[in-house]
């Protein structure tokens, strides 16, 4: 079988510029995410430069050169508070660039992004663990880093080692955990830190079975509680439980926004016709 | 915009105590002896010294091992502490790439590292100083203005290094060996007397020896450096400061591909 990139898929639907994801219900609720036509470059450099003599001689060559890759290209949406959002697309298609870019980590190239209230981000699994600390320190690390005291981390202590279930490995280093511990402890973290917007980047794909019923449990609660959610993951049973809108993003690009339901659906459709 | 900066970093305050205990623990990590070694490994080194130069030098310095203890602190805070900043985003890249943070605090952190290390070699420069006589004044309390001094210039000169070092690697063998000409450059164990008069001038221009000359006038001549010095070390560490922060603002947005 040939493995081509859907373009056809890509061609069909042209997308539109400046969507709002809005779904009745949602209509007066206040925006808290607002992404402007943003476009992030990656220079993705032909020949490794991280050394002087390679620099130079390039320079020389007048080698200097990059291939551009626009790993967004004209984002628009509007996130409403409160809203579960989830971002499907393949490997590559920009999910998780989109996502650093909301949260602060990647600057736009072009177009601008306003953020109302605080974001704990989970991206790739673990959200900024020093794997050589144990996962005690880490604690503390990561809530410093949502500008949490000592103080206030150690009343949260014990509710996030007990969600994470890792009692007993408290003060083993992380970079012997299991990658199921580490998204645990990422879960439990970023759930714990009262941030308004929680962005979960395939945290749930390495959970087993119980611990990912919890999560949902607890996505489910805190969606009550009028947090929003930024969700990615590959499993559309998945996004259709927790989400309620879906962004379809390929090469960059949003193909599609709707309810989650329907994009997911559409989305599988066009995985099969490849 | 003043103003933005000032509430972000007290925003980020427990998250820069965090990272500077996480670096500190990191840098004794399963070493018996800990933090001893701040004060042990410049008194070895003393001893080491003294037993070569102060032969060499008897006439000219007195009190040769607080001489070169004192010169010893600040130098090697100064390199030590632009290196740790320089190296800071690619030690640091797995918490860069996925939380926002403001990627100077990871500088600061990596030079304050170093001014801990000077707040405990001071007690074995004390206790030297002592042993061989030095006269004891009220003056040495004013040592930590050279000490403040070399932690801001180190800052400026980390952050300056690091807004390229982290995308030309090279620059860290390239420093190493401007760190060693450096070392020879500054009067740390010879005195500034072996250098002809006419070319003294030369060593003003060495920001390190600027604080080295403060520190030792307070410390060990029991005198008031010249308005000059002061004017000029202070001079030297503010412009530093803005250089390497003007640097690092312009690069750092580019920084999460290189690490």
């Amino acid at each position: 079988m040939m493995i081509d990139i859907s373009r056809e898929a890509v061609e069909i639907v042209n997308p539109v510029i400046n969507r709002s994801l809005r779904t009745d219900d949602l209509d007066d609720e206040e925006i808290c995410i607002d992404v402007r036509n943003v476009s992030v470059l990656f220079n993705l450099s032909k020949n490794r430069e991280d050394g002087l003599k390679e620099y130079f001689i390039n320079r020389i060559k007048g080698k200097v050169g990059y291939d551009e890759f626009w790993a967004l290209r004209n984002i628009s949406l509007q996130v409403h508070k409160g809203d579960a959002l989830a971002f499907i697309g393949r490997n590559g298609s920009g999910k998780s660039t989109l996502l650093k870019t909301i949260a602060g980590i990647i600057k736009p190239t072009r177009g601008s992004i306003t953020v109302n209230g605080t974001i704990a981000p989970l991206i790739e699994i673990s959200g900024g663990f020093d794997r050589s600390l144990s996962a005690r320190e880490n604690i503390f690390l990561v809530g410093a880093m949502h500008g949490h005291t000592k103080k206030y981390m150690k009343k949260r202590f014990d509710e996030i080692v007990e969600f994470a279930e890792i009692q007993r490995f408290v003060d083993v280093p992380m970079k012997n955990y299991s990658s199921g511990m580490v998204a645990r402890l990422g879960f439990a973290l970023a759930t714990c830190v009262n941030a308004d917007i929680i962005i979960a980047d395939e945290v749930l794909s390495v959970g087993d079975a119980k611990f990912r019923m919890k999560c949902e449990e607890r996505i489910q609660q805190m969606l009550k509680a009028g947090t929003t959610i930024l969700y990615v993951s590959h499993s559309a049973a998945q996004v259709k439980k927790i989400c309620r809108t879906a962004v379809w993003l390929d090469k960059g690009q949003i193909i599609d926004t709707g309810t989650a339901a329907e994009i997911s659906d559409k989305y599988m459709q066009s995985l099969k016709k490849e | 915009m003043f103003t933005k900066g000032i509430n972000e970093f007290m925003y980020y305050v427990p998250f820069l105590k965090e990272i500077i205990k996480r670096d500190f623990k990191k840098k004794y990590y399963k070493s018996v002896l800990g933090v001893a070694w701040s004060m042990l490994s410049p008194l070895l080194m003393m001893v080491v010294i003294t037993i070569i130069f102060s032969t060499l030098f008897k006439r000219e310095i007195p009190y040769y091992p607080s001489y070169w203890l004192g010169g010893n602190l600040l130098f090697a805070f100064a390199m030590d502490g632009t290196n740790s900043a320089m190296n800071s985003m690619v030690n640091n890249a797995s918490m860069i790439k996925k939380m926002k943070i403001p990627n100077y605090f990871f500088c600061i952190s990596g030079v304050t590292q170093h001014f801990i290390t000077v707040i405990f070699s001071l007690v074995p420069y004390f206790v030297v100083s002592m042993l061989i006589g030095v006269p004891l004044s009220w003056k040495m309390l004013l040592i930590f203005f050279p000490i403040i001094l070399v932690y801001i210039f180190t800052l400026g000169l980390g952050m300056f290094l690091c807004a390229y070092g982290t995308f030309l690697r090279d620059l860290n063998y390239l420093y190493h060996i401007v760190r060693r000409v450096w070392l020879y450059v500054t009067p740390i164990f010879y005195p500034i007397d072996i250098i002809p008069e006419q070319f003294r001038f030369l060593f003003e221009l060495n920001p390190i020896y600027v604080y080295i000359s403060i520190f030792r006038d307070f410390a060990l001549n029991d005198t008031m450096p010249s308005e000059r010095m002061i004017i000029v070390a202070t001079f030297y560490s503010i412009l530093t400061l803005i250089l390497g922060i003007t640097t690092f603002r312009e690069k750092e947005d580019r920084f999460f591909l290189y690490i």
